[in-house]
């Protein structure tokens, strides 16, 4: 079975969520209450961390896209970083990177955060 | 190669050295052209640079280039210096030479184009071609200086239009390669998204969980602005997933869309039925309409808006939607078969509990009556049933025998059963007479049923001193009191089947005198009314005979006869309704 974790971090009051392994139709819902979590507690700053993630499939992707835009109406916004190309290329082959912003490194993404706010 | 008519050689002769200075120059030249738009895979950067370079070298003050399609068409891509509008504009052009030449020189009677490229100002073309294949022409306009061009700027454009054609076709090819390769990736992701929501959707046995995966999959894979998902509940559409924006679309609306059957484009949608779908749709802002198929008939409908990407949504993306809206369909049905089964066996284990309990509750031993020998049964249909008989004893020595049957099968029936026993139960030990307790408990039946189901009983009090038999029916299949030279009464006396009204008018009460030989057969209508394959009732008169038959042997043996021979008349067909005999024969 495929394995899925998500670990949970602060950097600056942005919250990071640590994927790793196979974000796929088996292991989505585990994102989606992620998500729900955090704006349960109007937590719009998300940043994702992609480093350890192998493998992402359509319903994954579904998931970003269930959530953006309560999180944006919540003035934040989901920001996505650390890519390995074979998991960039399906975010690139959908479309993604119109609605997404996506960095290398993940503390470029946290202070685009503040690069806005000023 | 033949040389072209329209630029002679120049008749000044040049320098030596000024010559090999200005073919050192122009051979710099062209190595930094090459160098640069190969540089670049990007169309309009190369396209660009070419115009640009060679604008500069004729000193033109307009340049445009225009590409070769596969039906012969060339199609101007880009302008500098003209009309924007000449921009999408095609001609097609027959065989051309590979050199530069003018417009003027060529006669417009032999080559149509030719016409074409006058019209929009063009004096100057220069072909682009790769092995043999004119790939796209390049053309000139408002040349500052109006005369021919020499013999060594016609080498030098050939030069540039020749390293241009290269590069062109090498990004082409790139491109082509680049956008096959995206395609592929596409088809694999798809095929992967297929593959696994196709192994999740059927592990998971809860619909929320499969539409839910169904939706993900659809935002993930095509971003779309707007979406709605419906599936057949019942007669209805029922709308399980949605983003629009406006009011929900209606019944009408759903239904109308579940006639569309195959996935289609919401602008190739062609109106028939009084419903304006497309517009419907349009206003919905959704783009594409895939019905969800099972076995021929519509389950549902996925509505998509526009891709976020704005791209159109392509054959592929079609088949695509059509084959998870199936696969989702699949699952959801084998959810709900699954659901279906596991609720009808827990149904089917409640209704075997409620059949013991009914069974608990008929007599287990029969009392002995003197005087009397008593045999009873009551052989269920696969359902809980209503029917009931019991045989009570009054402590003054008196039995009270009763046989009811209420009204429908299943377990609103055997509760009502269970509620009569117990209002007998309760009623017999006041002292009101057969007759006022049988009011009683018409009374009492009505307040619990509401008048909508009915009990048809009978019951009577047998005293073993005087062999007297004292009895209200209420409706119920009249038993018989059967004497030994095989004549017999019924015992039809009472009043009006219980549970539909209140007592109005008291009971008749009837008493018979028993004799020694004589039987007593109280039964219900699964014995009178059982059924053959051939939709044949049993019959009084069939039962009648049998009595006659059997009425020497024991009580025991005579009910034995009677159910015996229902068997043979209903022989194969499934038992309808409870079976139910009370006999007693009198010593």
């Amino acid at each position: 079975m495929s394995e899925f974790k998500i670990g949970q971090r602060e950097v600056e009051n942005v919250n990071i969520l640590e994927l790793k392994g196979y974000l796929d139709a088996h292991t989505a819902p585990k994102l989606e209450e992620a998500f729900q979590n955090l704006l349960k507690s109007q937590r719009f700053r998300i940043v994702v961390n992609c480093r350890d993630l192998s493998y992402i499939s359509s319903a994954g992707l579904g998931v970003f896209m269930a959530f953006i835009e309560d999180v944006r109406n919540g003035k934040g916004d989901i920001k996505l970083t650390n890519m390995s190309p074979k998991v960039y290329n399906v975010f690139d082959l959908l479309g993604f990177p119109l609605l997404y912003e996506i960095f290398k490194d993940e503390q470029e993404a946290v202070t685009r955060f503040f690069d806005r706010a000023k | 190669m033949a040389r072209p008519r329209s630029s002679p050689p120049s008749s000044a002769p040049v320098p030596a050295e000024a010559e090999s200075a200005e073919s050192r120059f122009e051979n710099a030249a062209l190595f930094e052209f090459s160098t640069v738009i190969n540089s670049s895979l990007e169309l309009p950067f190369i396209l660009s640079h070419i115009l640009l370079t060679i604008m500069g070298k004729i000193l033109s003050t307009r340049g445009m280039v225009a590409m070769a399609h596969a039906n012969g068409k060339f199609t101007v891509e880009m302008v500098k210096g003209f009309p924007q509008t000449l921009r999408g504009k095609s001609v097609k052009i027959g065989t051309v030479t590979r050199t530069a030449f003018e417009i003027a020189a060529l006669d417009p009677r032999r080559h149509a184009w030719v016409k074409f490229f006058r019209e929009e100002g063009v004096t100057l073309v220069l072909p682009l071609v790769i092995a043999e294949k004119t790939i796209g022409v390049l053309g000139f306009g408002g040349r500052i200086a109006k005369r021919k061009l020499t013999a060594r700027e016609v080498t030098y454009l050939r030069s540039l239009a020749n390293i241009s054609a290269t590069a062109i076709e090498k990004a082409h090819t790139i491109n082509e390669l680049q956008r096959v390769n995206r395609q592929l990736d596409q088809k694999i992701q798809d095929l992967n998204t297929l593959f696994e929501t196709g192994k999740e959707f059927s592990a998971l046995l809860d619909p929320e969980r499969q539409i839910r995966l169904l939706e993900l999959s659809l935002l993930g894979r095509f971003l779309p602005t707007r979406y709605l998902i419906s599936l057949r509940d019942g007669p209805d559409m029922k709308i399980v997933a949605s983003k629009i924006s406006g009011q929900m679309p209606q019944g009408e609306l759903l239904a109308t869309l579940a006639r569309i059957s195959a996935p289609v484009r919401v602008a190739d949608i062609v109106v028939t039925g009084t419903v304006d779908v497309r517009e419907a749709l349009i206003g919905l802002g959704m783009t594409v309409v895939v019905p969800i198929r099972l076995q021929g008939e519509s389950r549902g409908q996925i509505l998509l808006g526009e891709k976020m990407s704005r791209e159109e949504f392509s054959q592929t993306d079609l088949e695509f939607l059509s084959s998870i809206g199936n696969l989702a369909i699949i699952s959801l049905e084998n959810a709900r078969l699954f659901k279906e089964a596991i609720e009808k066996q827990k149904l089917e284990d409640e209704l075997l509990i409620a059949r013991e309990i009914q069974k608990g509750l008929l007599p287990s031993v029969l009392p002995e009556i003197p005087g009397f020998r008593m045999s009873a049964a009551n052989i269920s249909s696969r359902q809980v049933g209503g029917d009931y008989y019991d045989v009570l004893v009054l402590p003054d020595g008196r039995f009270i025998i009763a046989i009811g049957d209420v009204s429908g099968k299943g377990p609103p029936a055997a509760l009502l059963m269970a509620n009569l026993q117990a209002t007998i139960r309760a009623l017999v030990p006041l002292d009101l007479g057969l007759s006022g307790l049988t009011g009683r408990v018409n009374d009492l039946m009505c307040e619990n049923t509401g008048g909508n189901k009915f009990v048809t009983f009978f019951w009577g009090t047998i005293d073993p001193r005087t062999k007297t038999l004292t009895y209200v029916n209420a409706g119920h299949n009249y038993p018989y009191l059967l004497h030994d030279d095989g004549s017999f009464a019924r015992l039809d006396r009472g009043g009006m089947i219980l549970g539909v009204m209140k007592t109005a008018a008291p009971y008749e009460e009837a008493a018979v005198l028993c004799r020694g030989g004589d039987t007593l057969v109280l039964f219900t209508d699964g014995v009178s009314e059982a059924m053959s394959t051939r939709q044949e009732e049993y019959g009084e008169e069939r039962l009648e005979g049998v009595l006659r038959d059997a009425m020497s042997g024991t009580a025991q043996e005579i009910l034995d006869a009677i159910h015996r021979d229902v068997l043979v008349h209903t022989q194969g067909a499934p038992q309808s309704d409870d079976i139910t005999m009370m006999v007693l024969k009198i010593l």
